[in-house]
């Protein structure tokens, strides 16, 4: 499991040992703390598609939190159209700008966890896929099995920016499968994971699908959530709001029976 | 003719049987070079990490793998075809029986073997054994390959007696036929299963996997008879070799059959996302390997076998190398066009994996070097059992002339 970086700035130079979490600013941390938890909690993630503006914010955090090493990424913001910088346009030649966020889904039917031959990718009691890297022979099996194509190997020996690396959790050995992990170190300190926290729109939502009272589920009450893959029956624990002024992204279907009437 | 006389002459041994002792040289100064380059790509591999092959993080699964496939597969033959034989109550195949044994055996232990330099981790294999995931399709075949392993080196052992005891040969018949058709099956669930690969996740997988398996397993029989033949005093016979021709055709009209039916409701009605993948083969980036094993792979050794050239052991020698190449092409075609369009194909794609690697929403594969030499080590490891199993198994219990 995630350890504490002990080199990390953040920690106390004198060697107490508090966490990089503690040592935030009471506001920032205050502005992070997970807003209602039920007794067995289960984490979910909402993304508002319709406050994503496609910044990569949270997928950088994201790799500086986890110390995911250079060329490997847990959580990227995929864009319609060719490629990043060549969005799609309209019938009318306009820009149309879509994002998707994409990291691990979390599935409650996890097709990694299935077909993993040592259960090194498991599910914990709060719902989230991990990776006991322990137990990973890296065969790769995982990563054919994920619709959403989320998993990253370590191939050779990691690199990061800094000689020293970065993140507030250990570096994963090479020839392991890696993953988002809904920030697990730091919902311990009843923290949002990353990408929540840094989001500038505040297009993520994090919270207990078990509490009633949750942001997270009232925003999922009140918004008619999309289910990446659905048909693909992998049940996940990540949801998408859609914008509710513009073209949906994720039915197609929809997107095609309603050209020219929208809006 | 079919329980041969003992020969076995053990002050001579098995070397006598081979009548060109400078081919013999060769060919295990071949074996043996390319068991070292093959052991050396190996650990240069193991030493620095699978950013050695050409592999990233869209094409996760490459050479190795299909290596696989096509090994498994290759195996088929020998047992079905004996064990098929003898639940038939078919004597004709029975004095290349051991021989068809023998390529299974090689083709098994060399298939369980490919699986370890494709692991980032070879050193916690053995997890795989001790901590068994069971809903995972991998830790099945691990299970079913192992019994057909134990399975084949039985066989061996019985058909090795003198005189051949013929009710357990019959009884290790019944078993390894359902164990053969399962260990396909199994293969093809490896891919078969997943729900993220449209054009994996089709029903008729284990049917192919099984068709295909026919005739890569049947080819492999008629190409290590002839050359056995060939360079020792081994004789497969004309009846062995009409029937396998005969087995071979119905075995590849069986594999097109199930081939085009798949393709045919795919392209025709398929889903989206399976239609996309079966596009990388019909039209896309694929379809020269595609319509080459159609034509090279199926089409012309067809025609040669259906000729009356089909009936000179040389040329169904020549079609069956064909064959073999078809299936081998068939198994790349199968991994990489799920494997060129992920199902959520936006841009800017999954990342690469390496530092200065870029995301790849259009991924190429070229296999390196060290994969190559691999690749060429495993070769190396399963001619080297062949060798060792037509010394030790076929020649010294073969009387040396079948001829009607």
């Amino acid at each position: 499991m995630p350890e504490l970086d002990n080199g990390h700035p953040a920690d106390d130079p004198a060697g107490d040992q508090v966490s990089p979490v503690e040592a935030l600013p009471a506001a920032s941390r205050a502005y992070g703390t997970i807003d209602v938890r039920s007794e067995h909690p289960r984490w979910g993630m909402a993304v508002d598609l319709e406050r994503c503006i496609g910044c990569w914010t949270c997928a950088v955090i994201c790799k500086s939190e986890n110390a995911v090493p250079l060329g490997m990424w847990w959580n990227r913001i995929l864009t319609a159209g060719a490629a990043i910088d060549t969005p799609a346009t309209d019938e009318h030649g306009r820009m149309d700008l879509h994002w998707l966020p994409l990291a691990c889904q979390h599935c409650d039917d996890a097709p990694c966890e299935k077909v993993c031959p040592t259960s090194a990718t498991w599910i914990n009691a709060e719902g989230l896929v991990l990776v006991n890297q322990d137990d990973c022979i890296g065969c790769r099996y995982c990563m054919a099995a994920c619709p959403y194509g989320v998993r990253v190997f370590n191939w050779g020996d990691a690199e990061y920016p800094l000689p020293e690396g970065t993140g507030m959790v250990a570096p994963r050995p090479v020839g392991s499968v890696e993953k988002c992990t809904m920030c697990v170190h730091r919902l311990a300190d009843e923290q949002v994971p990353s990408c929540v926290w840094s989001c500038p729109a505040q297009a993520r939502i994090f919270g207990d699908l078990n509490a009633a009272d949750s942001r997270l589920v009232q925003m999922l009450d009140s918004r008619n959530p999309s289910i990446l893959l659905e048909e693909k029956g992998t049940r996940p624990k990540v949801s998408y709001l859609e914008p509710r002024r513009r073209r949906p992204l994720l039915d197609e279907t929809a997107d095609y029976l309603n050209d020219g009437e929208d809006q | 003719m079919t329980v041969q006389t003992p020969t076995l002459e053990p002050a001579v041994g098995p070397l006598a049987a081979v009548s060109h002792p400078r081919a013999w040289t060769v060919w295990i100064t071949v074996l043996a070079v390319g068991l070292l380059i093959g052991f050396g790509s190996f650990i240069y591999q193991w030493t620095n990490g699978l950013a050695v092959t050409g592999l990233s993080n869209t094409i996760t699964w490459g050479l190795y793998i299909v290596a696989f496939m096509f090994l498994v597969g290759v195996s088929a033959g020998g047992l079905i075809v004996v064990a098929g034989a003898e639940l038939a109550g078919s004597h004709r195949f029975e004095h290349i029986n051991r021989l068809a044994v023998v390529c299974s055996v090689a083709a098994v232990a060399t298939a369980a073997g490919t699986i370890l330099p494709d692991l980032g981790r070879p050193q916690r294999a053995w997890k795989m054994i001790l901590q068994p995931n069971l809903t995972s399709p991998l830790v099945w075949d691990m299970a079913v390959l192992t019994i057909y392993l134990v399975i084949g080196a039985i066989d061996l052992w019985i058909l090795t007696r003198v005189p051949v005891p013929r009710k357990a040969l019959r009884v290790m018949a019944i078993v390894s036929l359902p164990v053969a058709i399962l260990v396909h099956s199994v293969t093809a669930w490896i891919f078969g299963l997943l729900v993220a690969r449209p054009f994996w996740n089709t029903p008729l997988l284990a049917p192919l996997f099984i068709s295909s398996a026919l005739v890569s397993g049947t080819a492999l029989v008629v190409v290590t008879g002839h050359v056995v033949e060939r360079f020792t005093t081994f004789r497969v016979g004309q009846s062995v070799y009409a029937g396998l021709r005969r087995l071979l055709l119905w075995f590849v009209a069986a594999d097109v059959f199930l081939l085009f039916t798949e393709v045919m409701t795919t392209f025709v009605s398929g889903e989206p996302d399976h239609r996309d993948q079966l596009d990388i083969l019909l039209t896309g980036r694929l379809a020269p390997v595609f319509w080459g094993e159609i034509i090279l792979g199926v089409a012309v050794p067809v025609v040669v076998l259906l000729s009356r050239a089909g009936s000179r052991p040389a040329m169904l020698t020549v079609s069956s190398v064909l064959l073999l190449l078809g299936v081998f092409a068939k198994r790349v075609n199968i991994l990489f066009a799920a494997e060129f369009e992920p199902l959520v194909g936006l841009a800017p794609g999954i990342p690469g994996g390496r530092a200065g690697q870029p995301f790849r929403p259009d991924e190429v594969y070229i296999p390196t070097w060290v994969e190559s030499g691999v690749l060429i080590g495993m070769a190396a490891f399963f001619f080297t059992i062949l060798t060792i199993g037509v010394q030790r198994a076929v020649l010294p219990h073969h009387d040396g002339g079948v001829d009607e």
